[in-house]
């Protein structure tokens, strides 16, 4: 579980979040939505030990992880989250299965037979196979996302967090990503999602980021740019 | 470990050019310095060892043969000149010195025994202290009229090893000789010298029609002087050539300080040439790697966010670093190594054989010195661009990757 108290954050004297209180439930399926700029990728890199909070704290599974010493955090960041970011983000000096098998170098231990078969099914469940020689440029955009969320379950993390990863996608791509995030979801993978796809709202939990302030996506529809109540859920 | 080494492999081969180009300007660096070291610390050897070699402190040698007696001194080149043999007494009188011989230098010729020309030197067996020091096998008779002691490469070529050249007869000026003994190698003249008594010298040039007018049994041609325990040679030199006028006197340090000034001069700007590789190369494979870090910081923010901790960038981008300026000082040393070794000739074209090389351990010493510097480099180069990027949070750096 995962849970986010006061959480405050400010760029340059701007408030991006103010006094977020959250509550994501194992299993979940949240998708969180907003104007650019408006702070989601802050909160999920907070979230996700990427960023450290201005003020606040997040929880996942009851530790605090901005008290952790750096070496800890680093391990929950490798063994209990899998990140997918809005962006390229294969490492281009790698063939595909070294991307993909690359978490478990970090985490202290050279791949084994046992991870490169998972590798493989893991490359086989996003759709990219028979290419684990392949450089990242010889893929696709599509290609390259389905190998980095392949590279996020390689650790077989709880919760997986997606930054707007259909953002540059044609729309049957997307539609295949987004898929494949819910069949994550079904495997019993908590699954945070930033997107603009307002399409996908109803296939979880919807938030969205208003005024530094997470609230539920029909609620904010309601309230309309107030600001009425902390994002508590 | 493996997979960390693993990745700094593939990111070195990533932009290969700008790899070996950094690569390159530790290698030119290293290269000179390790050559410039070697050659530096083979001079100091040449000087420190130029007395012991020579078997004398000081050779006193007609004033007006001054070039030419040295030049024979050091490489056994052909020379004949001649003074007074009353002069030695002269000089046994001078105030610091222990004790004098001297020679009679014969023409060199061509000798059939011999892949190179040789000279004749005539010394005196029972006074002698210059080449007694260097016999091979020491015998207790002294040497015979019909025998000789000869230099380690007069006929080592032509026997193979020096000991067979032992008991071997030779023709000289129509005469047969025996071999009596060899001389161990010393870098000087000698090597190339064939040594006969004092008496058969004046008597061969008696008897050959190489010699229209004999040289008289009151001429020689060098004095070998040694001086009293404590006494600086150079002094004892400066009171030669005051109180006798007709020589010349060298100490073994001012002889080997002269023929070596050549290649100091080249020691001289292989450093320099050193300095300015070892600075270009610091500024050139300083920045670039610096760019290169600062081009990669999103995929290190990557690196952050898929598990790996602060240390484990630190040590990635350092051991890159490491990898490259040890690369640069390994193959640079092998290459100063090489230039060394192959340039060997050159050098002794410079100065004769007179040039001392360092032993192995100094070579060893050199190189190793000359690869912990490199790494070091690479250690203390690596570190700021480390810190940066560790010292970064992850999102930060993937952010400012961007």
């Amino acid at each position: 579980m995962i849970r986010v108290e006061t959480l405050s954050k400010q760029y340059k004297g701007v408030d991006v979040l103010n006094r977020i209180n959250w509550r994501v439930e194992d299993g979940a399926f949240v998708i969180v939505t907003g104007r650019s700029g408006g702070g989601k990728t802050t909160l999920l890199s907070i979230v996700g030990g990427l960023t450290r909070p201005g003020e606040g704290k997040v929880f996942i599974d009851d530790a605090d992880i901005w008290q952790l010493p750096e070496p800890e955090l680093a391990t929950l960041r490798n063994r209990k989250l899998g990140f997918v970011f809005q962006f390229p983000s294969l490492i281009p000096t790698l063939h595909v299965l070294d991307n993909v098998l690359l978490p478990i170098a970090f985490s202290g231990r050279n791949p084994n037979v046992e991870d490169r078969e998972f590798a493989g099914s893991l490359l086989e469940m996003v759709g990219v196979t028979g290419k684990d020689d392949y450089s990242p440029s010889q893929l696709s955009g599509g290609q390259q996302r389905r190998v980095a969320i392949a590279r996020a379950m390689i650790n077989r993390p709880s919760i997986m967090l997606a930054d707007e990863p259909t953002g540059d996608l044609d729309e049957k791509t997307e539609e295949e990503i987004m898929r494949l995030f819910q069949r994550i979801n079904g495997q019993g993978t908590t699954v945070i999602m930033v997107t603009h796809a307002l399409g996908y709202v109803k296939s979880g939990l919807a938030y969205t980021l208003k005024n530094s302030r997470l609230m539920p996506y029909e609620e904010s529809e309601v309230a309309s740019g107030s600001c009425a109540g902390e994002g508590e859920l | 470990m493996r997979q960390i080494f693993y990745l700094v492999r593939q990111n070195l081969k990533r932009k290969p050019f700008r790899t070996w180009l950094m690569i390159g300007g530790i290698f030119l660096a290293c290269a000179t310095l390790f050559t410039a070291a070697i050659l530096s610390k083979g001079i100091q050897y040449t000087l420190q060892t130029a007395g012991e070699r020579l078997g004398a402190d000081i050779v006193a040698v007609p004033a007006d043969a001054r070039e030419e007696a040295l030049s024979a001194l050091i490489s056994g080149s052909p020379s004949t000149f001649y003074m007074p043999l009353s002069l030695e007494e002269k000089v046994r009188k001078t105030r610091g010195v222990q004790q004098t011989c001297a020679q009679v230098y014969l023409r060199s010729l061509d000798a059939a025994c011999c892949v190179v020309q040789v000279a004749l030197v005539g010394f005196d067996p029972e006074r002698d202290f210059t080449i007694n020091p260097w016999v091979l096998q020491k015998t207790a008779e002294p040497l015979q009229n019909n025998q000789l002691i000869v230099g380690a490469k007069v006929i080592s070529a032509v026997v193979g090893t020096p000991a067979k050249a032992i008991g071997q007869r030779l023709m000289f000026m129509g005469k047969p000789f025996t071999v009596a003994t060899i001389l161990e190698p010393t870098g000087l003249g000698t090597d190339y010298t064939v040594f006969l008594t004092m008496d058969m010298a004046y008597r061969m040039t008696e008897e050959s029609p190489l010699y229209p007018v004999p040289v008289k049994r009151d001429q020689i041609s060098t004095i070998l002087v040694k001086v009293d325990a404590g006494t600086d040679p150079a002094l004892v030199a400066q009171s030669i050539e005051q109180n006798i006028p007709e020589l010349k006197a060298v100490t073994a340090n001012q002889l080997t300080r002269s023929f070596s000034r050549q290649l100091q001069n080249l020691v001289d700007a292989l450093f320099v040439a050193g300095g300015i590789f070892s600075l270009l190369a610091l500024i050139l494979a300083g920045n670039l790697f610096a760019l290169s870090v600062r081009q990669r910081m999103r995929e290190l923010g990557l690196f952050r966010a898929m598990g790996a901790g602060r240390s484990l960038v630190f040590k990635l981008i350092v051991l890159e670093a490491v990898c490259i300026a040890g690369i640069g000082g390994f193959f640079g040393i092998l290459a100063g190594f090489a230039a060394v070794y192959f340039g060997k000739d050159i050098i002794t074209d410079m100065i004769g054989n007179l040039y001392m090389w360092p032993d192995t351990g100094y070579f060893l010493q050199t190189a190793l010195t000359g690869m912990a510097a490199s790494l070091l480099a690479g250690i203390l180069g690596g570190l700021y661009p480390a810190c940066r990027i560790s010292g970064c949070e992850p999102y930060e750096a993937i952010r400012r990757g961007e």
